[in-house]
């Protein structure tokens, strides 16, 4: 007995003894184990808890769970940060930071993580690093905390408004604190400013906190808050006609992307390309494979892939293009309708290959950074893939436009649809006209493939999406006419995104379809008909 | 003329041939299933991954010795997403190749084309797809969600544990969609949801410009009320959907999306960074973690002899159904179609969530209910689970009409829609 | 009038050919119902009702080949008129199910009860009586087509535009179709059919009798058909086809003409869609897909277009050849076709049968110039498809 009392002693004294070093650590690792345990309901104030510590060693803590990479080891329950490595994970203690071997996956069970868990890593994390030195880590931290207001964070925003020099933080400071502030319990004359201060910086996220506020206000801010929805939705009605403008050109852009190799083939060489749909999709495969190569064996590179991507699609759909043309289409020539058929057979040869070879399933193709997100301009919402997609379309026509009227090349593609017999006569090989014209349509549908892998199905049937609406675009704006197609292809996509809103996605497309055959009626060869003789012929 | 009677006899003697070829091999000692899914076309996309899933099913009861003593056999055709050529391809695996039941169809419409022809050659088909219900039917067991085996709780787990109080019932403008929002607008206000709480959005098939569609979703969701949408938006349109959610920057923390029609194969062409969060309601996801699912999940990648080929639902219901056939053609000792029908019922067989799933009386099976969140490697993680299997609800308890309506395939009813209320089989004879 | 022009029209092929469709239309159905299903003569069902559908196929391939062969108007849009002569029927038989649907409702179709609808939509009047249904299945493309055609033609907009302006309508009217708002049952369309007329659409008596009546109006469309481009209007067509603007300086109103033939082949197509509902069972709006339009083409094409026989043949040959390889090779199939359609183009231009009249023309008239010199070219001048060579 006494002995066991006297061990009892003298542990409880070494105990207490240590304590003071451990006090700081135990009751941490404490915390980040129940996470291990905790329900997802429960969640919630297991990372408030861990948030008010205020200990900066949470915060990569909340950081690996918003990710998914916080684990719990079956055998004790303790948890910890995790990197994958094939198989295993290697993990990290998260107290000491320090690097503490690597386990295989299954010892280990992850921390579950929902919509819920991430909003309130969020908004914990945005007011733990409110303070951080680097510059990026406030931005974001006042941008999260911009987006999941919370009343209990007021002070720490206040905290570093007061702290903060950086213009840019600073704005963001403002409108965080601002949309705190209506919701907090501060006095009314306080919130007014508030609000006057969301009203003027407008946008959806104000009209958003301001309407929500409306319900719980003061009856005496009511009136000012409903002022200030009223002009931010006015505000924002006017900009919605520029936002349409907007989607109209991009639309028109994919749109004229996907007619521009048509014009070529169809429009200049009066070939009916059934086949050029699947040009575009052999484009976007070559993108497929050019990103599942860099993936593999050089993911630094991953950025470039496009650009990669554009001159290698050009090469193969060109290949495709000339083959096509040397083994069936030259033969064909002055039979247009019957090109009709033999291309429609060889489109369903392209898709069943490659749906052999690459299976049926759509692939991944994935957005290099500069292509993800979008920016605000003014009231508008770009995104950066249509930006760019606009952007490369004008690229292509001027390209386009440039080779054939200040090229030899353009000259003697032009001579050769215009009189071919003049032409074969001036010394021109007319057949190797021929074939290259051909290529160089093909090709710049495999171009157009890279950019439309960007926002559409990598799929067997991405080309059939696009093949009807190319000859709509290549007839509305005149058959053999490059600028046509241009003013076919943007006027068609303005004019749908301005019905859409109104008539919805099917019937806005049905319209623009009526559209087109009256305007048929009116102008029986397009926008810009070619004239003269070459019309009849 | 001569030529022209040529051809013809030509060409009628090679029907004549392969159906009498065929007709040999009926002869043989093996079961015969067919297999009626589209290799070409649109749907190639969704459903070419049931046929190996089915082939590779069959090659593994094969190992094990077959069924009733004798192999069973695959016929593979290909319909090609032409949904008259569904009919006709039925028509010829059951009266030309003589198979014991048909695993097939994903779309709606292709279930529909055939059933009168499994009706009147009387043979059985397992459907493994998700659909809207308001359908029973003597000779198709339904091996996907009913509305309330998806749908339903899916928006109640947003209710409870997302506190969503504005509705997106954004879909593609056909009969599934249409039906499930329906079924959905009456479930939401019934529980309380206003009707300008609601937005209801049709696009077409492959509709590939979402911009509008999406800014319209902002625009609704930022009425300072939490904001969920519900996407029954078909396979195609879903990429681009994603990618423009995506760059929109509507992140599942602030508007959550949850699809019906999203599984782990539409996920592998899309890269799901951007996305992790937004949900999905299944009966199975292929992250479930389970002894059974984990091995259906190594013989499926030694089969395609692919290691990143992904599992997902509909692969499931078709490993559910086709071990219930298996089952009930034992019990039944014959695959006579009115045999199994009747042995069909009550059969219960383990799924790959971790239970067992039984066939009802109305041809539908139990499930549990799993949502789930998109992770960035294109899995997905159960977040929520119903507590026991649902029971496919065959008639939709929230569509005025059909209400009264239920449905019993065991004897003395026999009837696919038997009205409660007036005490009769509605369409059922004559 | 009507004796001379059956006797114009019936010229020894045609003869033989309706002569020989009408011989199926009885021989087919009898040996069917009369024989043993193990009699080495019996006709299953399963062929039965596959070739009432390649019939009905064979009858808008046939009205294609009158507006594309015979005038020069590659339309790219027929499969539309078919499909809207199938929607009539899909309607008529809707309305036949009546209370048997699955709600019991005696008049609303099911589609319509689940979605809500209280009352019949006003197009839907009339479609349950069989004579109005049957007006409806020539009318309603006939009309579509006169409307469509009196504005195309009147504005002179013709060659890969009008191709194209006739893809924008079926492509137009696809989307429609497929809105379920416009009551025609959206993508699902319309299936379930009970009975046609009193007679269960599932019987084999029926089945038989669908089939009889496809060969019975291939037959007849055939004649007329060749009634048509055998008379004078027949030749001014050829010629309008060949050259337009000569045709219209010689004083022929053009327009009027071609939008005659383009009318009278939309109700052929319409019709073929009437019969092809019942046998397949199912009318939806994939039957407007622009592809399906080009497939016509295709029949058309392979077949021999300009020849009355060919695109009977080249529908029969390619569904065929799809029913078969579908099944044979599911997984190639597509390159089947796809190479047989290059092919064609490549080495059979006239088509099968314009090749093969191309080399008895080309024998007999070797024969006649052995016999006769200086005969040979009035022989070659006479082949209707011959004048296509200068396209």
């Amino acid at each position: 007995m006494h002995r066991i009392a006297r061990t009892l002693l003298l542990a409880f004294l070494l105990v207490a003894a240590i304590a003071p070093g451990l006090r700081a650590e135990e009751p941490l690792r404490e915390l980040i184990d129940a996470l291990g345990q905790a329900k997802l309901s429960d969640m919630d104030e297991h990372i408030a808890a861990l948030a008010k510590t205020g200990d900066p060693k949470v915060v990569p803590v909340l950081e690996a769970l918003g990710e998914g990479n916080l684990y719990a080891r079956k055998a004790d329950g303790q948890v910890f940060l995790t990197k994958e490595s094939g198989s295993t994970l290697s993990l990290t203690d998260p107290v000491s930071g320090e690097s503490v071997g690597e386990a295989p996956k299954a010892a280990l069970s992850k921390v579950k993580v929902n919509n819920g868990v991430r909003r309130a890593v969020r908004s914990a994390l945005g007011s733990l690093t409110l303070l951080s030195p680097d510059r990026d880590a406030r931005l974001k931290a006042a941008q999260s905390v911009l987006q999941s207001p919370n009343a209990e964070a007021l002070g720490a925003i206040e905290d570093a408004l007061a702290a903060e020099k950086d213009g840019e933080v600073r704005a963001l400071l403002e409108q965080a604190r601002a949309t705190t502030l209506i919701i907090s319990d501060r006095p009314v004359e306080e919130k007014r400013q508030a609000v006057r201060l969301l009203k003027e910086n407008g946008g959806r996220e104000a009209l958003s906190i301001l309407s929500a506020a409306l319900n719980a206000a003061d009856d005496s801010l009511k009136p000012d808050i409903e002022a200030a929805v009223a002009s931010i939705e006015q505000s924002q009605a006017l900009w919605a006609a520029g936002q349409n403008v907007w989607y109209g050109l991009s639309l028109g852009s994919v749109l004229l992307l996907a007619a521009i190799g048509l014009a070529i083939t169809f429009g200049v060489m009066g070939i009916i390309n059934m086949a050029h749909g699947e040009m575009v999709m052999l484009g976007a495969y070559t993108t497929f494979l050019v990103q599942e190569v860099i993936r593999d064996s050089l993911p630094g590179l991953f950025d470039w892939s496009l650009a990669i991507a554009l001159p290698l699609a050009f090469l193969v759909t060109g290949t495709v293009g000339l083959a096509m043309e040397r083994g069936v289409i030259r033969f064909l020539y002055g039979r247009p309708l019957e090109t009709l058929l033999a291309t429609w057979g060889i489109s369903l040869i392209l898709q069943q290959a490659v749906r052999t070879i690459f299976g049926p399933t759509n692939r991944e193709v994935g957005n290099p950074s500069w292509m993800s997100g979008a920016f605000e301009l003014g009231g508008l919402t770009v995104t950066w893939n249509r930006l760019w997609i606009i952007l490369f379309a004008l690229a292509v026509f001027a390209a386009l436009l440039f080779l054939l009227k200040k090229t030899p090349m353009g000259l003697q593609m032009r001579a050769v649809t215009q009189n071919r017999r003049m032409a074969s006569s001036m010394g021109i090989r007319t057949p190797w006209v021929d074939a290259l014209t051909f290529a160089l349509g093909s090709g710049i549908a495999g171009m157009a493939g890279v950019a439309l892998s960007q926002i559409d199905n990598v799929s067997p049937n991405l080309g059939q999406g696009y093949i009807i609406d190319s000859f709509m675009v290549v007839v509305f704006g005149g058959v053999g006419n490059l600028w046509g197609t241009l003013v076919g292809a943007f006027s068609l996509g303005i004019l749908n995104k301005f019905l859409e809103p109104y008539a919805g996605a099917v019937l806005g497309k049905i319209l623009v379809l009526v559209l087109i055959i009256l305007f048929i009626q009116k102008r029986p060869r397009g926008l810009f008909a070619l004239k003269g003789r070459a019309v009849e012929a | 003329m001569t030529i022209r009677a040529r051809v013809t006899g030509a060409f009628l003697a090679a029907v004549l041939s392969t159906t009498a070829f065929n007709g040999a091999f009926a002869a043989d000692d093996t079961i015969k299933v067919g297999i009626l899914h589209s290799l070409s076309g649109t749907m190639a996309i969704s459903e070419t991954t049931l046929k190996d899933a089915m082939l590779m099913l069959i090659e593994e009861q094969n190992k094990k010795g077959g069924l009733l003593g004798k192999k069973l056999e695959a016929v593979v055709v290909d319909p090609a997403s032409d949904w008259p050529l569904f009919a006709e391809k039925a028509r010829e695996l059951i009266s030309v190749n003589k198979v014991s039941a048909v695993f097939g169809c994903w779309t709606s419409v292709s279930r529909k084309s055939v059933l009168p022809v499994f009706e009147e050659l009387n043979s059985i088909l397992f459907y493994p797809v998700q659909y809207e219900g308001e359908e029973s039917q003597r000779n198709v067991f339904y091996t996907g969600a009913a509305p309330n085996q998806q749908a339903i709780p899916a928006v109640d787990y947003l209710m409870e544990n997302e506190e969503v109080e504005r509705w997106v019932l954004a879909g593609t403008d056909y009969v599934y969609p249409r039906t499930t929002n329906k079924i959905l607008e009456a479930y939401l206000i019934s529980k309380g949801v206003k009707p300008e709480d609601i937005m209801i959005n049709y696009t077409p098939f492959g509709h590939s410009d979402w911009q509008t569609i999406v800014s319209d979703i902002k625009k609704f969701g930022s009425a300072g009320k939490k904001t969920a949408v519900v996407s029954t938006i078909n396979g195609d349109a879903n990429v681009p959907f994603y990618k423009e959610l995506a760059n929109q920057g509507i992140k599942a923390e602030d508007i959550p999306v949850v699809a019906f029609s999203v599984g782990e194969e539409e996920l592998a062409g899309l890269d799901t960074g951007p996305l992790v969060g937004h949900l999905a309601a299944w009966n199975y996801f292929q992250s479930v973690d389970n002894p059974a699912n984990a091995e259906f999940i190594k013989t499926w990648k030694a089969y395609t002899k692919n290691d990143k080929r992904v599992t997902n639902d509909p692969m499931e219901a078709h490993y559910i159904g086709f071990n219930m056939w298996l089952k009930a053609v034992e019990k039944a000792g014959t695959t006579d179609t009115d045999a199994v029908l009747d042995a069909m019922v009550g059969i219960s067989v383990p799924n790959l969530s971790g239970g067992y799933s039984t066939m009802m009386p109305n041809h539908h099976i139990t499930k549990p209910v799993l949502i789930g969140e998109i992770q960035a490697d294109g899995q997905f993680e159960t977040v929520w689970e119903t507590p026991g299997l649902v029971v496919g609800d065959e008639w939709s308890d929230y569509l005025p009409d059909s209400k009264d309506l239920i449905s019993d395939w065991r004897a003395p009813m026999s009837c696919g829609n038997f009205n409660v209320s007036t005490g009769k089989c509605g369409g059922k004879g004559s | 009038m009507i004796t001379s022009f059956l006797v114009k029209s019936l010229d020894r092929t045609i003869l033989i050919a309706a002569a020989l469709l009408l011989a199926l239309a009885v021989l087919v159905p009898a040996l069917n119902l009369l024989t043993a299903p193990d009699h080495p003569l019996h006709v299953p069902t399963y062929l039965v009702s596959l070739f009432g559908k390649y019939l009905t196929y064979a009858l808008l391939a046939l009205a294609l080949d009158l507006v594309w062969g015979f005038c020069g108007i590659l339309s790219l849009g027929h499969a539309a008129f078919f499909a809207l002569g199938g929607y009539a029927m899909g309607m008529y038989l809707m309305r036949q199910i009546g209370a048997r649907g699955s709600y019991g409702n005696p008049l609303l179709p099911d589609f319509m009860v689940f979605l809500n609808w209280k009352e019949l939509p006003w197009f839907w009047y009339g479609f349950d009586m069989f004579w109005f249904a049957a007006l409806m299945v020539v009318v309603v493309p006939g009309l579509i087509a006169f409307v469509f055609g009196w504005f195309a033609f009147r504005s002179r907009v013709n060659g890969v535009y009008l191709s194209i302006i006739t893809q924008a309508m079926t492509y137009a009217l696809l989307l429609a179709f497929f809105r379920n708002d416009m009551g025609f049952g959206g993508n699902n369309g319309l299936t379930d059919f009970k009975d046609i007329l009193g007679f269960n659409i599932q019987a084999d008596g029926t089945r038989a009798a669908l089939f009889a009546a496809s060969a019975l109006a291939l037959a007849l469309s055939l004649v007329v058909t060749s009634g048509i481009v055998r008379s004078k209007f027949g030749k001014v067509l050829v010629a309008l086809r060949d050259a337009e603007s000569r045709t219209r300086f010689l004083g022929y109103r053009v327009e009027h003409m071609k939008l005659f033939a383009f009318t009278v082949s939309a109700m052929m197509a319409g019709v073929a869609g009437a019969l092809y509902v019942p046998q397949v069972g199912i009318i939806n709006p994939g039957e407007f897909e622009p592809g399906n339009s080009i497939e016509v083409v295709i029949w058309t094409a392979v077949g021999g277009r300009g020849t009355l026989i060919g695109p009977i043949i080249g529908a029969i040959l390619v569904n065929g050849g799809k029913s078969i390889f579908t099944a044979a090779f599911p997984e190639f199939w597509l390159f089947a076709l796809g190479g047989l359609f290059v092919l064609v183009t490549l080495f059979l231009p006239k088509g099968v049968v314009g090749t093969a009249q191309q080399y008895l023309a080309r024998r007999k008239a070797h024969r006649a110039a052995e016999r006769q010199d200086g005969e040979s070219d009035k022989e070659q001048g006479a082949t209707a498809p011959e004048a296509m060579a200068a396209e």
